[in-house]
């Protein structure tokens, strides 16, 4: 029985570094084999793949950083507000304060960085959870980028700040792709080469063994938060370029979208573990998603629904995965004939059961009165 | 064993607030002897090991290391000293390799374009070395995150890090066989007895006392914040060591 268990573990030990691909790998598998068969020509087209891939790399940066503060057992939902608030104040210091593009890019970046470290405080040195913390943060982000842009839309800005966020290097890929990837590669590196990758993986594992051993848990965590708002405002300033306009209710669905991305690639929500490898399928799967959607002319309202469906179906695998190893498998009809399981079937039940009732008793009702 | 004393601890007094958890306790290990500590819940024993180890300084009493008086303010400045713990969870990080967490910390870095990064391949192999030479464990491959091994391995890297970072004279475990099935703990118990061979003194505490008798040279026995006595295992036995713990000897008697 050991000798089984121990077997079961190297076999999960040798796949475990490619299981964050396998996931997205497959469902991108499948998106491209169902658009091959149903929309080959649209959805194949040259100037299409260009457009999933400009929409990807927006978010490649944020899901490169996302993978360090979820990997900390963290979460930042301030992102969204982070990326609007610098490109705001950059739009104002282009536009207003007549500062070159060149330097209000590196001022909104390092803008984003001290929201960022803002955030970090908040959630180490407060001791808000981070949940609630980058939650709150987010509120007064995106409410200090309506108090400062009112109801503007700021557009029209120099070709560098266009180039960022929309420009093709000639013959070549476009140059927010090239930034996207140049964001994963780096982390990459950081997660593997640096001591911040490290201790970000031994705080996810365990914060108590990290403390124990020496690891200055709070300031890498600080560390985290920093790079995501730094990565977040760098999103903000591609937005802006992307779409050469910026106003205060920009990017409202970056958090759930980047969060996504991530742990549809097999960053762990529990901590410990990290695949920036993963994070970038994750953002090339969703990209491809909502695109096909679009190419399939579905109405853009089910882009959430979809979203919603690929986050909880990944997140259900890997903790099926995780647990098919630590304890083996059990039958489904031994599991729905437990005691548990049968109350939990009746308590649907009589969900389900109210809800035909009220439902039929509103129908007949409606016909009386007609 | 030889006759001076690697450590000596005299008069060891710790009080929080009112309470006296040590109320005088010495206790003497020597390089190459394995000492346990047992005794009751709530006996001391803990705050004695963290008092050895820096993570309490005591409130009155003195420790001496080689017969020079120690002043340690915390549990880095006992790793200085060549005075290290294994705890009982063992402060392991499941999802990183053994090298990761045997240098948890402390990585050994190399120069890359003037930035210090990480150096993978070196710590590997000095992880590899360590555990083979000192503790004579080879793991089947370095390359798995660490919670899919087994007790004993994760203990062995454990004190792997302990052994590899100071130049160690006395390593403190903390019921290390606790959590372990019959065949981890007689690994586990291999083990220390392969660190006595390399002149180090390993002061364990545990509660049973069947693998007190089987590794341990002598036996501290605490009792209500104070040491009632030391005894040698080849000249006692568990029934002996047990009436010391429970208070009982003169009735036995």
């Amino acid at each position: 029985m050991s000798d089984m268990t121990a077997n079961d573990k190297t076999i999960m030990a040798r796949i475990e570094p490619y299981i964050s691909i396998i996931g997205p790998m497959v469902m991108i598998l499948a998106i491209l084999l169902f658009m091959g068969v149903t929309e080959p020509t649209r959805y194949f087209r040259t100037s299409n793949l260009t457009l999933i891939l400009l929409d990807a790399a927006l978010y490649m940066p944020m899901a490169m950083a996302m993978t360090f503060v979820i990997t900390q057992r963290g979460i930042d939902l301030s992102i969204g507000s982070i990326a609007a608030l610098s490109g705001i104040l950059m739009a104002f210091l282009i536009k207003q304060y007549d500062f070159p593009a060149w330097i209000a890019v590196p001022i909104a970046i390092t803008l984003g960085a001290l929201m960022g470290l803002i955030n970090g405080l908040v959630i180490t040195r407060l001791k808000v959870p981070d949940l609630i913390g980058t939650l709150a943060m987010d509120l007064v982000y995106r409410g200090l980028a309506l108090v400062i842009a009112k109801g503007l839309v700021l557009a029209r800005f120099p070709d560098l700040v266009t180039d960022i966020g929309r420009g093709t290097i000639p013959g070549f890929i476009p140059i927010p792709v090239v930034i996207g990837l140049f964001t994963m590669g780096l982390g990459y590196w950081a997660l593997t080469q640096t001591h911040f990758g490290r201790y970000t993986i031994s705080i996810g594992s365990s914060p108590e063994a990290s403390e124990m051993t020496g690891v200055a848990v709070d300031r890498h965590k600080i560390y985290a938060y920093v790079l995501m708002g730094a990565c977040a405002a760098l999103a903000g300033v591609m937005l802006t370029g992307k779409l050469n306009a910026i106003q205060a209710t920009s990017a409202p669905y970056f958090n759930l979208h980047v969060i996504a991305a991530v742990v549809v690639g097999g960053t762990s929500l529990f901590g410990g573990r990290a695949s920036i490898v993963g994070s970038l399928s994750g953002v090339l799967l969703l990209s491809m998603m909502i695109n096909a959607l679009v190419t399939l002319r579905i109405e853009f309202f089910w882009q959430s629904v979809a979203s919603g469906v690929v986050i909880v179906s990944s997140v259900a695998l890997y903790a099926w995965m995780q647990r098919k190893d630590r304890d083996g498998t059990q039958g489904l009809m031994v599991k729905l004939r437990s005691k548990e399981a049968q109350k939990l079937i009746r308590l649907s039940a009589f969900i389900i059961g109210a809800l035909i009732l009220l439902l039929v008793l509103g129908a007949g009702l409606a016909t009386e009165a007609a | 064993m030889t006759d001076q004393p690697l450590v000596q601890m005299r008069g060891i007094v710790k009080k929080f607030g009112g309470v006296t958890a040590l109320g005088g306790v010495d206790l003497t290990a020597y390089a190459g002897e394995v000492l346990a500590i047992v005794g009751d819940n709530g006996a001391g024993k803990s705050t004695l090991i963290k008092v050895l180890t820096g993570v309490y300084q005591s409130t009155e009493g003195e420790i001496l290391l080689n017969g020079a008086r120690l002043e340690m303010g915390s549990h880095s400045d006992a790793i200085a000293e060549g005075i290290d713990a294994v705890y009982q969870t063992l402060a392991l990080a499941d999802h990183l390799t053994p090298a990761a967490n045997m240098f948890l910390g402390s990585e050994l870095t190399r120069n890359m374009l003037g930035i210090r990064v990480l150096d993978n391949k070196l710590m590997k192999s000095e992880a590899t070395r360590v555990l083979d030479e000192r503790l004579g464990v080879r793991l089947r491959s370095m390359d798995v995150p660490t919670d899919s091994l087994s007790g004993g391995q994760r203990q062995a890297i454990a004190i792997a890090r302990a052994v590899y970072h100071a130049d160690l004279r006395v390593l403190v475990m903390d019921e290390p066989t606790a959590a372990l099935g019959p065949q981890e703990t007689a690994r586990t118990l291999k083990l220390i007895k392969t660190l006595r061979t390399q002149g180090l003194a390993v002061i364990l505490i545990s509660h049973s006392l069947d693998d007190v008798f089987e590794v341990a040279d002598r036996v501290h026995v605490q009792r209500r914040g104070r040491g009632v006595g030391v005894v040698k295992t080849a000249e006692s036995s568990v029934q002996e060591v047990l009436g010391m713990i429970v208070g009982a000897q003169d009735a036995a008697a």
